[in-house]
């Protein structure tokens, strides 16, 4: 693309014609907008700041969270949001990368396309919603489901994990359609010359090459299933200090947990704010996640907007 | 055997789709189910009464319609301002990859803490405590990034001959900007924005935080302590709660309404975009 | 064209005037006082034209906070006003005025008062809330586990229940359990999970879905959480049910106030399964 055309015209626009108003009003909106951003980063560092000043950047890096001790270990609820975010993509990754094939390669047009308008219907459903799906029939199937985990009740981190799967299953089989559509006819046409079958050609020649794409899909579902409040807040029991002996067991998942975001959510929040100490904990706590969403989806962005070379 | 096995990974991935469609299937049944025996006339035109149980949802729906109403007005002119800006003022292809990134991660922001950041400054630093327009602005700041987005996206898809016949023709960028881009591209802005509406509709944490109560709001006067109600928290209060037979069947209803809600302005924008990817396909 | 102007300004001053006149009157607290308040507010809505926003998010707890930061004019708790309180919020002076007195029940799941759970005593209460007694045989009950949800600290069902087994609050061990927020939560856990317990308003356990147990005291007695334990004191954990104002109530909220102090008010109070305040019910409105 050769921008020669916006050059010149921008060489001629300095060389003295009137300002642009409309010029002026883009760059003015931008700022206020990039400003707004800047704004909110600005605002949890300099509320969370009390806290650090009391307890140091790893004041969070603890395992007990009580507010009435002062003591504001988060690794818990770090874990949490970690072990439910997992079991999401775990269970969306296969199924919804799966689908996504089916409908970018198998699929003709017409059955594509009303695919799509399902998936669009999916992804549109708000969380709080999905909340109330999870509420009325996860809790009771997950309850008898992980009878052999002997649970207390249905709301367990599992449960959130099957719910946030269900809920970022959009976004997988979306952005998955994206990246496999995205590789050039010409991979899939010089593959079949070579006398690759259908499943062959896609697995040999499609979705290598819509490798980067996949991972973003899957990268940006992750940062969508750290940062969903609402649904996980209804069904994961909210029980602070469910700190696992073994990092990697299954067994902590049947228990009820608590995440970054559902305490964020909760009414803790609510009482917290007189205080600067348990104020600035709460905020740092959603620096940290702030970081970590911002993270996960910038690098899930730059993958997929590489350059696809066009064959 | 190779044969076999190809035809074993089609069956999956077919399987795979199946099990979204179900998904799928499963979730709207349940909702619509439930939420239709609610839905009478009355539900759309009554206030809630007896503590959010009984009554209709006349005020949630209204205050559902401010709050997306002014994150829209609020957000378009950035929006726009951001992929004008993107595109035709400073469209410097080594920093789009990061632009674009950028406004990815935006977009990915958890609205828990849009709503924490809107209590910190509207409710306490602005001093309007509960109020509407805090919760439409912080809605608006939510949906901003996926507006702008669309709006860049649909810009980069234009035909370069008309930039270049235009620009041939001798008009500065502003002025091509306003005839040429923005005309076409109005299409991407519209679906963009009608994305951003349904996404705002539904969120609940931003206006927990912000601009709802649970009872006693109507239509909102004035900006300071002028709360709404809200379809999202409405449903979000009721859902802890034990249900009495007719209590349930209200909660399903207001789902239900949020739901219908944000599916017609969702699928109204479909069509385009379905349009758009399918043209897009295949390099 | 100058009419219309004319129009559109008298429309605007009206407005104005009108909004300027309508003070909203917000209140935030205790889901145990909601039920109550939110019912007087619809009569104050009805008679005076009144604005009054009503919010329980945070509980008790919640509502001292809505108070202290200037985010409500009236406060609903359903404890008393503690030193921490004043503490947390030196400029206000909290003034708390009783409107009702109800109870704290701890309440059990269906099968296990059917599996013989009637009677709990306080140490056992003790026992299930710090862990040392796990299964519901060791206090009489079918072979299972207990699940205890606990009442977020913060709301007013928790204090009482903190002050009645420790004395003060702060004395409470650091325990985890899951947590329920408000009482139409907690109703809504226990009567779905087998083997469980919690705290909740003796008016919420309607012996339905919930049980409510009988309180063995230290003497021996056995009572049950009914009205009339409560009023005469005999059963052990009651608790005020007020409203907290920044001084005393003015204006709006003093409305409110003497509404929910009236015999109107205390008609709701009782409708709602709780005690009337002892000096309630006297003004005539």
């Amino acid at each position: 693309m050769s921008f020669a055309a916006e050059r010149l015209a921008a060489g001629a626009e300095r060389r003295g014609r009137r300002p642009d108003a409309l010029r002026l009003a883009a760059f003015g909106f931008s700022a206020i907008a990039i400003a707004a951003f800047a704004g909110l980063i600005a605002v949890f560092a300099f509320e969370a700041w009390p806290f650090f000043r009391a307890q140091g950047l790893t004041g969070l890096f603890g395992v007990r969270w009580s507010f009435r001790s002062e003591r504001f270990g988060a690794l818990p609820m770090i874990y949490g949001s970690l072990a439910v975010s997992l079991v999401a993509v775990a269970l969306a990754a296969p199924i919804g990368l799966g689908a996504a094939v089916f409908l970018s390669e198998v699929l003709p047009r017409r059955a594509r396309i009303a695919a799509k308008v399902g998936v669009e219907l999916l992804a549109g459903i708000p969380s709080v919603v999905y909340g109330l799906l999870g509420v009325l029939l996860l809790r009771d199937a997950v309850a008898r489901l992980l009878r052999p985990f002997d649970p207390i009740s249905g709301d367990t981190l599992a449960t959130g994990g099957l719910l946030l799967a269900v809920m970022i299953l959009p976004t997988v089989v979306s952005l998955g359609d994206d990246a496999l559509a995205a590789v050039p006819r010409g991979q899939r046409q010089a593959a079949r010359a070579l006398g690759l079958g259908r499943a062959e050609t896609i697995l040999r020649a499609v979705v290598p090459a819509a490798l980067p794409g996949l991972g973003s899909a899957l990268l940006l579902g992750l940062g969508r299933a750290l940062g969903e409040t609402i649904a996980v807040f209804l069904v994961i029991g909210r029980q602070d200090n469910q700190w696992p002996e073994r990092l990697l067991a299954l067994e902590p998942l049947a228990r009820a947990g608590q995440t970054v975001t559902s305490k964020l959510g909760g009414s803790e929040t609510f009482l917290a704010y007189g205080d600067p100490t348990h104020w600035g904990a709460l905020l740092a706590l959603g620096l940290l996640l702030l970081a970590v969403v911002a993270a996960l989806s910038f690098a899930g962005s730059w993958v997929s907007l590489r350059k696809v070379p066009r064959a | 055997m190779r044969r076999w096995l190809g035809l074993g990974f089609l069956v999956a991935s077919g399987l795979c789709a199946l099990a979204v469609l179900a998904v799928l299937s499963i979730a709207l049944a349940e909702i619509i189910g439930r939420g239709m025996p609610a839905l009478d006339l009355a539900f759309f035109t009554r206030p809630s009464a007896g503590a959010g149980y009984e009554g209709g949802v006349l005020f949630e729906i209204a205050g559902t319609l401010i709050l997306i109403g002014t994150a829209l007005a609020a957000s378009l002119p950035l929006a726009i301002g951001l992929a004008l800006a993107a595109t035709i003022y400073l469209p410097r292809p080594s920093l789009r990859r990061t632009a674009l990134s950028a406004l990815y991660s935006a977009n990915a922001v958890p609205s828990v803490l849009i709503g924490i950041g809107g209590f910190v400054v509207f409710v306490h630093g602005f001093g309007w405590g509960k109020s509407w327009l805090g919760g439409g602005l912080l809605l608006g700041l939510m949906i901003l990034p996926a507006e702008a987005v669309a709006l860049i996206e649909r810009i980069e898809a234009l035909p370069r001959r008309y930039l270049d016949a235009a620009y041939g023709l001798g008009l500065s960028r502003g002025q091509v900007a306003r005839s040429v881009v923005l005309r076409q591209s109005l299409g991407g802005l519209f679906s963009g924005a009608l994305l951003g509406l349904a996404r705002a509709a539904g969120e609940t944490a931003p206006i927990l935080f912000a601009a709802a109560v649970f009872s006693g709001a109507g239509i909102p006067r004035g900006l300071k302590e002028s709360p709404v109600l809200a379809l999202p928290y409405h449903i979000f209060v009721l859902a802890q709660d034990s249900f009495s037979p007719a209590g349930e069947r209200h909660l399903w209803g207001a789902a239900l309404v949020l739901l219908v809600l944000v599916a017609s302005l969702s699928l109204i924008a479909l069509p385009a975009r379905l349009r758009a990817h399918e043209e897009s396909r295949h390099g | 064209m100058l009419r219309a102007r004319l129009g559109l300004l008298l429309i605007a001053t009206l407005a104005a005037r009108s909004a300027a006149s309508a003070q909203p009157l917000r209140i935030v607290g205790s889901t145990t006082v909601n039920p109550v308040v939110v019912e007087a507010a619809e009569i104050l809505r009805a008679e005076k034209k009144a604005t009054i926003f009503v919010d329980t998010q945070g509980g008790s707890s919640g509502g001292i906070a809505a108070l202290g930061e200037g985010r409500a004019e009236i406060g609903m708790i359903s404890r008393e006003v503690e030193p921490d309180d004043a503490t947390k919020f030196p400029k206000v002076r909290f003034q708390a005025t009783r409107i009702g007195i109800d109870a704290l029940a701890l309440v059990v799941s269906r099968d296990v008062w059917e599996g013989g759970v009637h009677v709990l005593s306080r140490q056992q209460v003790q026992g299930i809330y710090e862990g040392t007694v796990t299964n519901w045989k060791a206090v009489g009950g079918p072979d299972r586990r207990i699940v205890f949800f606990n009442k977020e600290p913060g709301r007013g069902t928790w204090e009482a229940f903190a002050k009645w087994l420790y004395g003060d609050p702060k004395k409470a061990p650091d325990v985890s359990h899951p947590e329920v927020g408000a009482n139409e939560e907690g109703r809504n856990k226990v009567a779905s999970t087998p083997g469980s317990i919690s705290q909740l308003s003796a008016a919420w356990a309607d012996q339905k879905t919930v049980f409510a147990v009988a309180i063995r005291r230290l003497d021996g007695k056995v009572v049950a959480p009914t009205l009339a334990t409560i009023a005469d004191g005999s059963y052990p954990i009651a608790r005020p049910l007020q409203v907290v104002t920044d001084g005393p109530p003015k204006g709006l909220a003093k409305e409110m106030v003497d509404l929910l102090l009236s015999q109107r008010g205390q008609a709701l109070v009782e409708k709602h399964g709780y005690l009337k305040t002892p000096t309630g019910g006297t003004s005539k409105k």
